[in-house]
């Protein structure tokens, strides 16, 4: 967005406290959503749960339509409707909530750093899994294995990737992990390549019981 | 004897210039005959041969059916109505530039003392044509290339292709054509299409690419008869068409800032629907009529041929003219409609009706009227329309005779009301919805006739019965259109 777009939506959205009955939209579960799709949807969820925010999630064939930019999945929010992930911080940090504020400028710079790498090696073999699956498959798990061993690295034993609050990396690092962890795909060599990092595997479970079974959202949608 | 040249007779107005097409106010010409031919009007011809000549690829035998009734006539007068009336009937068909008759006496062998000859001097149209044309409109450009393939294979048919590449959208249309030989208004179409279409008043784009399969006929028995004995129509001919129609609808936003309930709406979807259209029209025109009366029905069933969309929809127009003193003519017009969504999705924004505007209810904006969300107008599932015109020459009639017919003006009473429906209440709680909250209008202006197609209004409007939501337009308001209620 541009400066002057972004200073007008903050002052609009800056007006407004959260509503109860935002909305976040997403394609059908089960028969129509895709992996990516719901690796980003996941992220969003985990992400408001982080920051407190309740949101009601709604699945509609129409989404990626309905949607201002194309992408799902997207947040209804009084009369606004902002979607993806990037978008979606900067508007609910106009409202005054953010989970990275408390960090340094370095670790700032290094949280977009890991959201970058995330985006391009996790959410690329993602994509070429549900569209391709072919011969050159080695080289995608390669990717998706440096990938993991970069965030296991960082994650070390700290229960969330900057100290003991989660930030939104957290919340897409979530998204992804548990999506390749629980989708059942033709070929089950990506989830494998996940779960020999026992730490990041933990990592999904804490973030899954702590945000969306113990809130009493139950299951996650 | 001398032979009678009865050469291209064109039909002569009654009154005034007459803009129409052939065949519309068609009067008989009358010829004034010489001495010797006095003798021949009285007396018993008859027709030996019909001959044409130009013929080229059309098919001998849907000139035959047209042109069955000459050998009918029983005298001269007879013979030249006849030949007239073949004459139109062969220019109806779209397949020649030029049709001119001449009627002989018969030489020849087996020339019988009354025998006449009639020949049809014909010339066809080109096997194909073509036409360019730009466009400009609001903030857009486009080009328009039309392609058309009269008499494609002998008996009539008729291929037309337009092709509109323009700055915003691009859309196109082929059409096939073929009506039944011997019987022109028994006619079968297939249509496809690219259309889109911008409708700033809902914030909504739409694409529609689709097919239909259409059949017309003519019908004179049956339940139109009670229909008109009932409204007292003089008995005219009832035109039906049978129609299905296949649609890929894809719906967006026409901007970022369109109301949620219209974003709902967005997205792909497919209807399939058979639809039955009727329409009885007496009056002497199609714009700015003096007399008749016009009756349109209209019914469309979706969703039991395929499609993810399911309604049923009704429609009906209804207009009487009258012609009263000083060259005035008083119109009445009614218009209704009722869309009912069988099961549980809702209806479609793009199924639903809209009023309001300078050709339905003038003092309001474009289909400005009824339900909104975030001044988006949705449209509404039933709705009816009424008005009650006077039309009378200009005052002081400049330029009669000549341009100034052109023109009329214009004395107007609108009134109308659109609303959702909830269909498990009754038809009493419906009416009474109906009924609350109408938005009227009346005012003053001056009508000026296009061709037959089309007519411009310039119109003094004073809107009443606005209801929060509603956007009007008092004050003068501009409108162009073919359809005016």
């Amino acid at each position: 967005m541009s400066l002057v777009a972004e200073a007008f939506v903050s002052q609009i959205a800056a007006a407004e406290p959260w509503p109860e009955n935002a909305t976040l939209y997403q394609q059908l579960k089960g028969e129509q959503i895709l992996l990516s799709d719901n690796a980003a949807s996941l992220a969003v969820q985990a992400f408001l749960q982080m920051c407190n925010l309740p949101i009601k999630v709604v699945c509609r064939a129409n989404a990626e339509y309905m949607s201002p930019s194309g992408k799902v999945p997207f947040i209804h929010v009084g009369n606004q409707v902002v979607s993806e992930l990037g978008p979606i911080v900067q508007f609910v940090k106009a409202k005054g909530h953010s989970l990275s504020d408390g960090l340094e400028e370095v670790q700032k710079a290094e949280m977009k750093a890991y959201m970058e790498l995330v985006n391009n090696m996790l959410l690329t073999a993602e994509l070429y899994l549900q569209w391709c699956d072919e011969a050159t498959v080695g080289e995608v798990l390669e990717d998706v294995d440096q990938c993991c061993q970069a965030l296991s690295q960082r994650l070390g034993t700290q229960p969330y990737f900057f100290n003991k609050q989660p930030t939104e990396l957290d919340a897409l690092v979530f998204g992804h992990l548990y999506t390749i962890l629980t989708t059942q795909l033709t070929n089950d060599e990506l989830s494998e390549k996940v779960k020999n990092y026992s730490n990041l595997l933990a990592f999904c479970r804490r973030i899954e019981q702590h945000y969306f079974e113990d809130r009493g959202k139950g299951r996650l949608s | 004897m001398g032979t009678v040249h009865a050469r291209s007779l064109e039909p002569l107005p009654s009154s005034g210039p007459d803009f129409g097409g052939l065949g519309e106010e068609a009067e008989f010409v009358e010829v004034e005959p010489e001495a010797k031919q006095e003798i021949l009007e009285n007396k018993d011809v008859v027709v030996q041969h019909v001959h044409f000549d130009g013929l080229g690829r059309t098919k001998d035998d849907i000139i035959i059916c047209e042109i069955g009734d000459v050998f009918k006539a029983k005298n001269l007068i007879e013979v030249m109505r006849k030949s007239h009336e073949a004459r139109e009937k062969l220019l109806r068909l779209g397949i020649f530039r030029q049709v001119d008759v001449l009627i002989d006496t018969c030489q020849g062998d087996d020339a019988l003392p009354n025998g006449l000859d009639v020949t049809f001097e014909v010339t066809e149209l080109r096997r194909l044509t073509g036409s360019y044309n730009t466009m400009v409109g609001n903030n857009e450009g486009s080009m328009v290339l039309g392609l058309k393939l009269p008499n494609l294979l002998g008996r009539a048919e008729k291929v037309t292709f337009q092709f509109s590449y323009g700055t915003k959208e691009t859309s196109y249309g082929l059409s096939f054509f073929k009506p039944r030989p011997g019987n022109f208004e028994r006619n079968f179409s297939v249509n496809l299409y690219k259309v889109t279409g911008q409708f700033p008043w809902s914030s909504l784009r739409e694409t529609d690419r689709g097919m239909s399969a259409e059949y017309s006929f003519l019908s004179m028995c049956g339940p139109e008869r009670c229909l008109i004995s009932m409204l007292q129509f003089p008995i005219w001919k009832t035109s039906h068409t049978v129609k299905w129609e296949g649609v890929w609808r894809e719906l967006g936003c026409l901007s970022r800032t369109a109301s949620f309930a219209v974003r709902k709406e967005s997205g792909h979807s497919l209807k399939s629907s058979l639809s039955h259209a009727m329409v009885i029209d007496s009056r002497n025109s199609s714009i700015l009529p003096r007399r008749g009366a016009l009756l349109k029905v209209n019914q469309e069933l979706a969703g039991y041929t395929g499609g993810d969309v399911s309604f049923i929809k009704e429609d009906f127009e209804l207009q009487l003219n009258k012609q009263l003193i000083f060259d005035s003519v008083f119109s009445a017009s009614f218009w209704g409609g009722m869309l009912v969504p069988i099961g549980d999705k809702p209806s479609s924004i793009a199924d639903r009706f809209y009023l309001g505007g300078p050709t339905s209810i003038r003092g309001f904006s474009m289909h400005s009227i009824g339900p909104q969300s975030e001044g988006d107008y949705l449209g509404g599932e039933a709705y009816w329309a009424g008005g009650l015109h006077l039309y009378t020459p200009l005052p002081f009639r400049p330029g009669q005779g000549g341009f100034g017919e052109l023109f009329r003006t214009h004395f107007f009473l609108n009134a109308g009301n659109l609303c959702n429906l909830n269909y498990g209440e009754g038809p009493k709680a419906h009416i009474r919805k109906l009924a609350e909250c109408i938005r009227w209008s009346y005012g003053a202006g001056i009508v000026l006739r296009l061709g037959n197609i089309a007519r411009l209004e310039l119109n003094y409007c004073v809107p009443m019965g606005v209801q929060t939501g509603d956007r009007i337009c008092d004050g003068v308001q501009f409108g162009a259109g073919i359809r005016f209620l």
